[in-house]
């Protein structure tokens, strides 16, 4: 067995910061599992492979391996009795592996687990002790990176920003046929300061429109910010608490700086739990305005009449695909349901669904990490085989992240869908 | 490295099937990738968006935006998800040879 001293200085770092993580909650979970088994079959990752290093159990136990080796008195004397095991190379290659490789931080586990054990917290943890070994998956850092230098994640350069959302001004207005709708950048005192995924100016813009349509029919006072407007927090992904700090106060300065009177979260599952709920851990302090999603918002408009829809102009059969992060982990689970019902004829839900819906496999920053992509698109198939069942020839998700997986699961299992956010489904049953 | 076999000819890629050397890339390459990943024939449209995200990719070093990509190619937004089913990157950039861009793509 290897000695503590012997271990090397960014192995010595990565123990040090799991030390100083361990509070009551970490504790609490690291030593519960009783590998009762439960959570296996929660898995996407388990169910498609049948391995058992996917088994939740199992990764929980490669950091509780640790814990044992490190902080136990029978773990530092005998540590192969109690099945501790050193930070050597092995356990390190395992957890990259299999805690960035094979899992998503879905949560499904944790909500089938006899006693609540939080898994996905669990797996982050491990995650940010790799951070400090520079073992992150080179394409998740790159994209972190992107973030950190250039203010998004796709490196999208300010000009080309703005020209974009200039040009959806454009056509906006021949839509609506008003020349005073727009698209309003870096307007102050704004009541709502919207926010957006990279991928919609770079690749994917008619969701920008979609919403920029509602906010025109809804007759909203809002505004992007043409200089911090990144929704998405990779290094929430990555488990890097610093950069994923940095990129919460970040937001937290533009809306300070625009004094806007609530932050509003485009459709994004992980941008929203990163900011909203893991956000005020980070900062350290509570928001001192509104952090609310943008189903949320859009459900409001529908509910107290500010705009109007009409069901009958969405008669292609719809299914919801639930985001992990945003569902299971936030608690955000009728609104889109509710909003949905508005705005097409023909809604089909999923089985299983709401909190206990499967993930569709690109969560947990797997779209980033090629070097696991066939993993994640053959656990995926548990997504495409429930999306197949539905009959639903449109995929409505709010979640770009996984709008992209399902893409993906829709050219790999031949499911001859659309793939839509549920903001583009309101826009087009808009009543001007 | 992962590899790809298209019609005997091999080519190093990474994970998700882009070129790991872009420089490699000719019209030939272009012609396979698509063939391979189920865009199918390339029509005279799917080249000047090929073409344009190439030159672009090789004088700024990235993917130029969609807004960019209609405004030189002429092509309306709704076309471009037409021709490349997979989208702009996962589809297009990936037959232009280019490396994987970052973020939810």
């Amino acid at each position: 067995m290897e000695k503590k001293q012997s271990l090397t200085r960014d192995r010595e770092k990565a123990l040090k910061g799991f030390a100083m993580s361990m509070d009551g909650r970490l504790l609490a979970h690291l030593n519960s599992c009783v590998h009762c088994g439960l959570c296996a079959e929660s898995c996407h990752y388990y169910l498609s492979t049948g391995e058992e290093k996917y088994m939740p159990a199992r990764k929980v136990d490669q950091l509780a391996r640790i814990y044992r080796r490190y902080h136990t008195v029978a773990g530092k004397i005998f540590p192969r009795w109690i099945g501790a095991s050193d930070f050597n190379d092995q356990s390190i290659q395992e957890m990259v592996d299999v805690l960035f490789g094979g899992c998503t931080m879905c949560g499904r586990c944790s909500l089938h687990c006899s006693i609540g054990v939080d898994i996905p917290f669990l797996v982050r943890t491990a995650r940010s002790m790799l951070v400090e070994l520079g073992r992150v998956s080179p394409g998740l850092q790159s994209t972190v990176d992107a973030a950190v230098q250039t203010g998004n994640n796709m490196a999208i350069p300010r000009e080309e920003l703005v020209d974009t959302l200039q040009w959806l001004e454009e056509d906006l207005r021949m839509e609506v046929n008003d020349e005073k709708a727009s698209i309003p950048m870096d307007v102050p005192h704004c009541r709502l300061l919207y926010t957006l995924n990279p991928r919609e100016p770079k690749f994917f813009p008619l969701s920008i429109s979609a919403m920029a349509k509602i906010f025109y029919a809804a007759d909203e006072s809002w505004t992007l910010s043409t200089h911090c407007y990144d929704v998405t927090n990779y290094a929430y992904y990555s488990g890097d608490d610093h950069t994923a700090e940095e990129l919460t106060q970040r937001l937290f300065d533009e809306m300070i700086k625009l004094n806007a009177q609530e932050l509003v979260l485009a459709e994004c599952g992980h941008g929203s739990r990163a900011i909203r709920w893991e956000g005020p851990r980070w900062l350290k302090k509570k928001f001192p305005f509104p952090v609310i999603s943008v189903i949320e918002l859009i459900a409001g408009y529908i509910h107290s009449g500010r705009i109007a829809v009409d069901p009958s102009k969405n008669t292609t059969p719809v299914t919801l695909h639930d985001p992990c992060n945003l569902v299971r982990a936030g608690g955000v689970i009728e609104e889109q349901r509710y909003v949905l019902k508005k705005v097409v004829s023909d809604f089909r839900e999923m089985t299983p669904n709401r909190e206990n819906n499967y993930c569709c496999g690109g969560g947990g920053g797997q779209l980033s990490m090629g070097e696991y992509r066939e993993r994640r698109v053959a656990a995926g198939k548990i997504k495409a085989d429930q999306i197949k069942k539905t009959g639903a020839a449109i995929v409505a998700t709010p979640c770009h992240n996984c709008i992209d997986q399902l893409m993906e699961l829709n050219k790999e299992y031949s499911l001859g869908v659309e793939i839509k956010t549920v903001g583009e489904l309101v826009a087009d049953a808009l009543i001007l | 490295m992962p590899e790809k076999e298209i019609e005997g000819r091999i080519f190093e890629v990474d994970g998700d099937g882009f070129l790991q050397n872009p420089e490699i890339w000719n019209d030939e390459v272009a012609r396979l990738f698509a063939g391979e990943d189920g865009t199918g024939e390339l029509s005279e449209d799917h080249w000047k968006v090929i073409r344009f995200i190439r030159e672009h990719w090789e004088n700024n070093d990235m993917a130029p935006m969609v807004r960019k990509i209609c405004q030189h190619t002429g092509l309306r937004l709704r076309q471009i998800y037409e021709l490349f089913p997979m989208g702009p990157a996962r589809g297009a950039c990936k037959i232009a040879g280019l490396p994987k861009p970052d973020g939810c793509v």
